[in-house]
């Protein structure tokens, strides 16, 4: 239910029924997203040979063996496929990320790029990257993983440095915590910088400026499922806390009244989501206003209940990085759009219209 | 419920509010809390459910020490109202009020008809049932005030714990929430600014001055020319209405 048909403040709420349907029609959507948007690209392929291809290895249809191999098959299924999948996983990530710290700092500004986690992220990887930073400790256990290992760490300490500073000298609030994000985060990037200037080594540069603007195209089959399947994992859990992410927003008081202490769960929560977005920046850099926007717009129209807001949120997130990565393939002949550059381009715009439209809240009415 | 409050200190950083408070408030008692701003009386009462922690002494609920029980199962035990919350967002009433059911709640365990029965029922005790689907930060203060009165009822609770509850409502709300709360039967604690509203409700009447109990007893003993001038500072006069119904007056 939209909050067209409100009049005198009076708002209609959105009834499971309504819920339900628009669950469907999203998976719906999500569905017809990734077969369409499969469809697009550089290389000329027609349609007809895009679902061949994939009639061939999903379906193990008779009659399409041909297309089990050559440049379409390759281009279809080992290129654009899996970016597809990709998309859908950093989409939830960040999105449900983005809803959870909100909660967690009571601010509705929070999210991962706001807050300097993407930025930890990915100077934890350019240190990696860079030096080898870690490969001595993790190389051993996690092989080239390491780089990823960084990313975790990066974010890690991070947020807990952004909490640490925002409560110094009394209980941290909306504003102390945003500028703190922000200070952490133009430490990060100074640093990411710094060592991207001194070290002289092309090839590196040009992977670190791959995290710094975000792509989707190194998406490989080797690791897009398990993305997949840990980004999802990570909103079923947040799903099932939703009991403990509303009360967040009622404050520590109101929560400890009803029973729960909320201290402890934060730490939790924040830890889980720090290891989210630094599996989004391993395999895709710094994508912002994902987890700022998508929340917003969902709560826009279904209200604030964790209930309903997370599932809504993984899905229109996914949806929107599908399309947002397909905007990036075609919108540049012959060359390709970093995706963190198309969605700040798109995101902060919005942005500024969901702050200037309304009164600022976590979709509170004034 | 009976709930005992024993040798409680508790100060912020160098300075006590609270210096040694004790006191029983019997099962079924609507007791009163008044005392001028600064007495300590919010203080007491979040020591109590559990926001503030106690310096020293103990809070007991039917013998039971609050500190050693987890939080759920003091949240099944008291229920809270306090001073006019300021929410910003897009709950709508009936989300406010099945938060209520947290506390009966496991882990990962969803409302089920049950709660809403509960909350309904809450809803329709504080007359705001045909609000139920309006958004919560839509509604006036009064309003609100009962969906979170409603909240508390949906805890279930055998104590209730009110915090200057009808602060900033107007007079209609204020004698309306504390009637509905009269009517409930169950343990009550309520911080109290007005002394007629006490006068009114309560079985018995604590005052509290400086972080102490100055006096405690019926209304009628308590509430006297010579404590309210020692308490507040204040001239004033008690009388009695033609249904014998005490009153009073300030005078200048």
């Amino acid at each position: 239910m939209s909050r067209k048909g409100k009049n005198n403040g009076e708002t209609r709420v959105v009834t499971t029924l309504e819920f339900t349907i628009v669950m469907v029609v999203l998976l719906v959507l999500l569905l017809l997203s990734i077969l369409t948007s499969i469809t697009f690209g550089n290389a000329d392929i027609s349609v007809k040979e895009v679902y061949s291809v994939l009639a061939n290895e999903i379906l193990h249809l008779k009659g399409f063996e041909n297309y089990s191999q050559g440049s379409i098959h390759d281009v279809v299924w080992i290129i654009r496929f899996p970016r597809v999948i990709l998309a859908i996983a950093i989409g939830i990530g960040l999105s449900v990320c983005g809803v959870v710290m909100q909660a967690v700092v009571k601010n509705p500004l929070a999210d991962p790029y706001v807050l300097g986690i993407s930025s930890g992220a990915s100077m934890g990887a350019t240190l990696a990257i860079l030096f080898g930073v870690g490969s001595g400790i993790f190389g051993g256990i996690f092989g080239s993983s390491f780089v990823g290992v960084m990313a975790f760490i990066g974010a890690m300490v991070t947020s807990f440095g952004v909490l640490f500073i925002s409560n110094i000298g009394g209980t941290s609030n909306a504003g102390k915590l945003i500028l703190s994000g922000m200070a952490v985060s133009a430490v990060c990037s100074a640093f990411t910088n710094f060592a991207t200037y001194i070290a002289h080594n092309q090839n590196a540069t040009l992977s670190i400026t791959f995290w710094t603007m975000g792509s989707l195209a190194s998406a490989d089959w080797d690791d897009v499922l398990i993305i997949l399947a840990l980004m999802i994992a990570g909103t079923f859990v947040f799903w099932s806390q939703y009991r403990n992410l509303n009360l967040m927003l009622l404050g520590d008081e109101t929560a400890v009244v009803l029973g729960t202490d909320l201290s402890k769960l934060r730490n939790k929560y924040l830890i889980l989501s720090s290891l989210l977005i630094a599996v989004a920046v391993y395999s895709a850099g710094t994508i912002g206003f994902v987890g700022l926007v998508i929340p917003h717009a969902v709560r826009m129209f279904y209200g604030t209940d964790h209930k309903r807001l997370i599932p809504l949120c993984a899905l229109v997130g996914a949806i929107f990085l599908i399309w947002a990565d397909v905007a990036c393939r075609i919108i540049l002949q012959n060359a390709e759009l970093p995706i963190g550059i198309l969605i700040s381009m798109i995101g902060a715009p919005c942005f500024i219209y969901l702050m200037a439209s309304r009164s600022y809240g976590f979709g509170g009415e004034r | 419920m009976q709930v005992n409050v024993e040798k409680v200190e508790l100060s912020y950083g160098a300075h006590q509010i609270l210096k040694g408070i004790d006191f029983q408030v019997d099962k079924k008692k609507f007791v009163g809390l008044i005392g001028p701003n600064g007495s300590g009386k919010s203080t007491l009462l979040k020591a109590i459910y559990r926001v503030l922690k106690p310096d020293k002494g103990a809070i007991f609920l039917n013998g039971e020490e609050i500190e050693k029980m987890p939080y759920k199962t003091s949240a099944k035990k008291l229920a809270v109202v306090s001073q006019h919350n300021y929410y910003n967002f897009d709950f709508s009433v009936m989300q406010v009020v099945l938060m209520g059911r947290a506390p009966h709640k496991k882990n990962l365990e969803r409302d089920n008809a049950h709660d809403y029965e509960i909350a309904q029922n809450a809803l329709k005790t504080v007359n705001m049932l045909d609000f139920s689907n309006r958004i919560f930060s839509t509604l006036s203060g009064g309003e609100q005030q009962r969906v979170i009165l409603a909240r508390a009822l949906t805890q279930q609770t055998p104590c209730l714990i009110l915090d200057e509850p009808t602060n900033h409502l107007d007079i209609t709300y204020q004698l309306e929430l504390m009637d509905i709360v009269k009517k409930l039967n169950a343990t009550v604690i309520s911080a109290i600014h007005d002394l007629n509203i006490a006068a009114m409700y309560c079985d018995e009447i604590f005052v509290l001055k400086d972080g102490k109990i100055y006096e405690k007893g019926k209304p009628r003993e308590v509430l006297t020319r010579d404590l309210i001038k020692n308490i507040y500072n204040v001239e004033s006069q008690i009388v009695d209405d033609q249904d014998g119904n005490m009153h009073i007056l300030f005078l200048k």
